[in-house]
């Protein structure tokens, strides 16, 4: 039995083409057993997500394999003809195909380079085929190595250090100032796409209370709802700085809409604490003075943007020490999978039937 | 033998500092745990150099300006062994390092310059021990309210740069520092307190110049908390005022 890979990712596909081709999480396992069932097909795992979907398997005949499970896709998405063209998968085989399945856990192929959630998707497709019986020896050996790697990458190189993008470099900020979040006050000012991310990254990473104030107080009425937080009129939005601590600014306006001034008096009625000012507008909102302010911390997108470049340049920066490690972890332990090919094959498993994991 | 197990944690504080701005700079390696052993190694040699002394005058090796000076050294390591992890304060030895290397470093000159013979005592005054060794270890935790005041410098100067280096992501946040800095402060003033109070029970009483400059240090300190408690002193005030009076207590020591 070989090794094969056929999918397609962020980098080969756009996102219509992704979303026409993903695979239900409800209906994974029939699905799983539909492709285990095309002739050529031993061991199969779908491992479909927002950024890629991939099917690997090992069949017998990788290439005659390949086109059922092309075939097996367009009948499946019911693609016509006029979207088949689009549509262009990559087909790895052997070797190739299990460092691409290393790459892949280990955040290298990924639109962020080296985030941490697809290693969980990674684990989470395995066991569903698992739990669908559609693995053997040859594909838990291949995801179980595939595992081990993507630690041992995450835990030897800086490939999650930094971060890349707005919304994580100003969550970034705000634990290098407040520490914790837990018990942070945040105010929006301008109830928009981005200050409703930002106000996301912030609240998932514990703050506790959210005051959203917009010219429309109809919408920012409905962002409060959306994160539960609390509306306040845009004319009085002022009034509640004395008991903020991060304030993320987007609003349209044309001018300045936090003077120097009037942060430095709210830094009056609450001595001790600092401020932090997260200003994504374009014109900017907030007085470049306003950093000026014992213990307030301004930042604007441009600098946001520029830390989070940083980040990414320093994580295109560590391919190369974590393709080394994948290359170091091959050298000394092989591909397990690989030379299960040699070995006696067991049979196709009915669904629900689960193999003991070896090796 | 006890000078060069002072030499010997002498270069080690040295070594370490090198060692964790090396590794500062190049980003490849977390100077955490290796500076930590590095620090602690030169702990060793500061207690076997001071167990040598105290065996030579019969009590609390604190009879010189050098031996006062490695007995602060130790009370900041020990702090910062006690407290460095309880106050998320990673990078406290690597800022400490330095002020030992050079206290320590003064210490071992003043040692070998000093030939006067080492006399053991008849009799310990176990009050005056109290007194002295309280005193001292309030120092160290003094110290390191200096050295957290230093850091909340460069963490503050780091953000409000918007260029937050490597350096900015090894150092705590900008808010445990200042907690970390007062609760120093506290422990500081507690441990100085118990001294000054064990002075009053010594056999022979301190002389007057002895009290006013330990109390000058104590009302300085007392009066440092009082205002930020009660006044809210901002973080960078408290940050400097910190590394001001840490170097005036160093000061009074001349003084005694």
């Amino acid at each position: 039995m070989k090794l094969f890979c056929l999918g397609l990712n962020h980098k080969t596909a756009p996102v219509e083409i992704r979303e026409r081709l993903a695979f239900s999480e409800t209906h994974l396992p029939e699905n799983l057993a539909e492709i285990q069932a095309l002739k050529s097909i031993r061991e199969t795992v779908v491992l479909s997500t927002c950024n890629r979907v991939e099917i690997y398997a090992s069949a017998e005949e990788p290439e005659v394999a390949g086109k059922q499970v092309t075939d097996f896709l367009i009948d499946h998405f019911e693609i016509d003809e006029s979207e088949i063209g689009h549509i262009e998968f990559y087909e790895k085989h052997e070797a190739d195909a299990a460092q691409h399945l290393f790459k892949v856990a280990s955040g290298l192929d990924s639109m962020v380079l080296g985030e941490t959630e697809i290693f969980g998707q990674v684990k989470k497709a395995y066991a569903t085929a698992q739990s669908a019986g559609t693995t053997s020896r040859q594909l838990n050996k291949l995801f179980q190595q595939s595992f081990q790697i993507g630690k041992l990458v995450r835990s030897s190189t800086k490939i999650q250090q930094g971060s890349t993008s707005i919304g994580a470099v100003a969550v970034d900020l705000a634990e290098k100032i407040f520490g914790r979040l837990n018990g942070c006050k945040v105010m929006i000012v301008g109830a928009g796409e981005m200050s409703r991310t930002t106000a996301q990254s912030l609240l998932s990473r514990g703050a506790s209370s959210i005051i959203v104030s917009n010219r429309s107080f109809d919408k920012a009425e409905e962002l409060a709802a959306e994160l539960k937080g609390e509306a306040v009129r845009f004319d009085n939005w002022e009034a509640n700085l004395g008991g903020i601590d991060i304030i993320v600014s987007a609003t349209g306006a044309p001018h300045t809409v936090l003077h120097a001034e009037t942060v430095e008096h709210a830094m009056n009625q609450r001595p001790g604490r600092s401020l932090f000012v997260i200003d994504i507008a374009v014109p900017r909102d907030v007085e470049d003075q306003v950093n000026e302010i014992e213990n307030v911390y301004l930042y604007n997108i441009d600098q946001l943007q520029q830390i989070a470049e940083e980040g990414r340049t320093r994580r295109e920066e560590q391919i190369a020490i974590c393709e080394e490690v994948i290359e170091k972890h091959i050298g000394e332990k092989g591909i397990p999978a690989l030379a299960e090919q040699t070995e006696t094959q067991p049979e196709k498993r009915k669904p629900g039937e689960t193999e003991p994991v070896t090796g | 033998m006890e000078k060069l197990y002072l030499g010997l944690s002498t270069l080690c504080f040295l070594g370490g500092f090198i060692f964790a701005v090396t590794a500062l700079r190049s980003g490849r390696v977390d100077p955490g745990r290796v500076n930590m052993a590095i620090i602690g190694l030169g702990f060793i040699f500061q207690c076997l150099f001071l167990q040598i002394r105290g065996k030579m005058h019969g009590q609390c090796p604190i009879t010189s300006g050098a031996e006062v000076l490695v007995f602060i050294c130790w009370s900041i390591v020990l702090m910062y062994f006690l407290l460095g992890k309880a106050f998320r304060l990673s990078l406290l030895g690597t800022f400490t390092a330095p002020i030992v290397f050079v206290f320590q470093g003064l210490a071992l000159v003043f040692l070998i310059l000093d030939q006067t013979p080492i006399e053991r005592v008849a009799e310990v005054d176990a009050w005056k021990e109290m007194h002295a060794s309280m005193a001292l270890l309030s120092y160290g935790a003094f110290a390191l309210s200096g050295v957290a005041g230093i850091m909340y410098f460069v963490q503050d100067r780091q953000l409000k740069s918007h260029h937050p280096g490597r350096l900015s992501y090894k150092l705590p946040p900008i808010r445990y520092l200042v907690d970390a800095l007062v609760r120093l402060l506290g422990i500081g003033l507690l441990l100085l307190t118990i001294g000054i109070v064990s002075a009053f029970f010594m056999e022979n009483f301190p002389s007057t110049l002895h009290l006013v400059v330990s109390g000058s240090v104590w009302v300085i300190y007392a009066g440092l908390l009082a205002v930020h408690l009660f006044k809210k002193l901002p973080p960078k005030r408290l940050a400097v005022s910190s590394v001001i009076a840490f170097v005036v207590a160093v000061c009074t020591l001349a003084a005694l």
